[in-house]
């Protein structure tokens, strides 16, 4: 493994601390030669959405072995829904889809409907048995959009995700939630997340050809993409946020070179829900990571 | 000395009278320097002598007058004198950590001398240092404070934050109290204080109808001056008076280190009570 460089760690923390956030970066080849970048990167985060990610790893693993029908049709009706901001999460009535359309969905979305929906399927159980196969832990997929969204109602005291944000983004308080929390809430490091990127790339076939394709049309190009302002590079991403979590993983892909996964999670020290600039910042911290990892695929 | 015991001299005490006649040539005036009467006074200094086995002084009907061995003796007097004031000083130094190492956010501006007044009064010695956030929590993480009063919101990982302190601020040097009407820059602290902070500040002017413009002065004489030349406007903390509505206020936080890196001798909670109370 290409030892990380310190200058670029140095550029990382000043980055971040520019930018007002804590921050944890992993960037890693995933195809030719190894080489990895990282700042702090051992370190559990809550993760929010971005639980979506192993569980369609999952999810792709366990269709390919026969055990799951991608076809397999899911009925979301709308009084079981938890309602959510995207997707079939925002819709009014009842509605049905194929498993990995809702796979689709919860990916370039991050519609929270099918994103339970998903995990309901493949069952919590057999998630973490099959993760903890892959040698990567449980905590990745705690639990799922609902649960997420039930908690942080209780904590802030409200009694709608309206509320619940103001409250979360209220600047005259420090609002807590456990969802903040890697002990209480779906968990990651950011080196381990790189792995379910770099597992995710290692397997061919349709399904999770399927998965990649759903990530290639995540409908935001805000954070990481920010890093990445270039019509011909490719860039397969999904992103967490909640509060002051705002992260991403992603895969970046330039012409003729090998894709590099990268993973930026961050907690702002600002509570306010729009941060462009924070957005930005998670641009840059991929673009530096990513940087010295760029090597062409003919190498 | 009666009774055969060795003369009662407690040497840089009686040094010290030593010094304190040559420096006047009158026992009268050294005693009432000294703080106490003659006879003491008189008594010490025969000691002394008896003690060095030299006369220090002669008295006669014209006053008093040093001795060459008194002259002689005189400057290695005055170093062990010196010698022990800095000895005393030296250990009351050290004593410091009596002290609340106390870091207080340069935005804090005019409300820093009575925020360390209501300490004082309150019993609670304090060694103030006067910094940019950013490098308060450096410190705090250092080990080198016991509690820092710094701008919220900002990265304070590793170290416990209390509740936000919400205080109201006022307009100087404006023509208006409406932000939407200023068309001046406003004179902030350095960004690298506290970036997250500071680019909250450029927000909230931009919301009430400000350009957004600042000009980054390094301390709070500058940006008085910025103001005073009619290049800049103010925004200054209001702790008690009359704060303007609409003006966006300072957020703080008291920041104290981890539960288990606290020195024993300080009672953090208690400061930081204090320090909220003062600023509430």
């Amino acid at each position: 493994m290409t030892p990380t460089i310190p200058d670029t760690v140095a550029t990382l923390r000043d980055i971040a601390r520019d930018a007002g956030v804590t921050a944890h970066v992993h960037a890693t080849r995933l195809t030719g030669p190894a080489g990895t970048t990282s700042l702090a990167d051992t370190e559990p985060v809550a993760v929010a959405s971005l639980y979506k990610l192993p569980l369609a790893l999952v999810w792709a693993d366990l269709v390919a072995e026969g055990r799951l029908a991608a076809d397999q049709p899911v009925r979301l009706a709308a009084p079981n829904r938890m309602p959510g901001p995207t997707g079939v999460a925002m819709l009014l009535d009842d509605v049905t889809l194929s498993t990995r359309d809702a796979v689709r969905l919860m990916l370039a979305v991050s519609d929270n409907a099918c994103g339970d929906a998903v995990l309901d399927l493949v069952g919590r159980d057999r998630a973490h048995a099959h993760l903890t196969r892959l040698g990567l832990p449980a905590t990745l997929v705690r639990q799922g959009s609902a649960e997420e969204t039930r908690a942080v109602l209780r904590d802030t005291g409200t009694d709608g995700w309206a509320a619940a944000q103001r409250v979360l983004a209220d600047p005259d308080r420090a609002a807590e939630t456990s969802q903040y929390d890697p002990a209480l809430a779906s968990a990651a490091t950011a080196a381990q997340l790189g792995q379910v990127l770099r597992l995710l790339w290692s397997r061919p076939g349709p399904t999770h050809d399927t998965v990649r394709d759903a990530l290639a049309h995540q409908a935001w190009r805000h954070r990481i993409g920010s890093g990445f302002p270039h019509d011909d590079v490719l860039l397969l991403g999904k992103t967490g946020t909640l509060g002051r979590l705002r992260h991403e993983a992603a895969v970046v892909r330039f012409p003729h070179e090998h894709p590099v996964g990268v993973v930026v999670l961050t907690r702002a020290a600002r509570p306010e829900r729009h941060l462009p600039r924070v957005d930005a910042a998670i641009g840059e911290l991929a673009r530096v990571a990513v940087g010295p990892l760029r090597l062409a695929d003919d190498e | 000395m009666a009774g055969g015991y060795p003369p009662e001299v407690d040497l840089l005490r009686h040094l010290g009278f030593f010094r304190a006649v040559a420096d006047v040539r009158h026992f009268g005036d050294a005693a009432a320097d000294l703080g106490m009467t003659q006879p003491p006074l008189s008594q010490g200094i025969r000691r002394l002598e008896r003690h060095l086995g030299v006369r220090l002084f002669d008295r006669d009907a014209r006053g008093v007058r040093i001795t060459a061995a008194g002259q002689q003796l005189l400057p290695a007097a005055r170093d062990l004198l010196d010698a022990a004031d800095d000895l005393v000083s030296a250990a009351r130094d050290l004593a410091l950590p009596e002290q609340v190492r106390l870091g207080i956010a340069a935005d804090l501006e005019d409300a820093v001398p009575g925020l360390l007044r209501d300490l004082a009064a309150g019993g609670t010695a304090v060694a103030p240092t006067v910094a940019g956030s950013v490098e308060l929590v450096d410190l705090l993480r250092d080990g080198l404070l016991d509690v820092g009063v710094v701008r919220h919101p900002g990265v304070h990982d590793g170290l416990t934050a209390g509740e936000v302190l919400v205080v109201p601020t006022r307009l100087v040097g404006a023509d208006s109290t409406s932000l939407g009407h200023i068309t001046l820059p406003v004179a902030v602290p350095p960004r690298h204080h506290q970036p997250p902070a500071h680019d909250q500040l450029v927000d909230a002017l931009r919301r009430a109808g400000h350009s957004g413009a600042v000009v980054e002065a390094r301390d709070a004489a500058q940006r008085r001056a910025l103001v005073a030349a009619g290049t800049a406007v103010g925004l200054v903390p209001v702790v008690d008076g009359a704060a303007e509505p609409g003006c966006p206020p300072l957020r703080l936080r008291v920041v104290l280190p981890h539960v288990t890196r606290r020195r024993p001798e300080v009672d953090h909670d208690a400061v930081a009570a204090a320090i909220a109370a003062g600023l509430g």
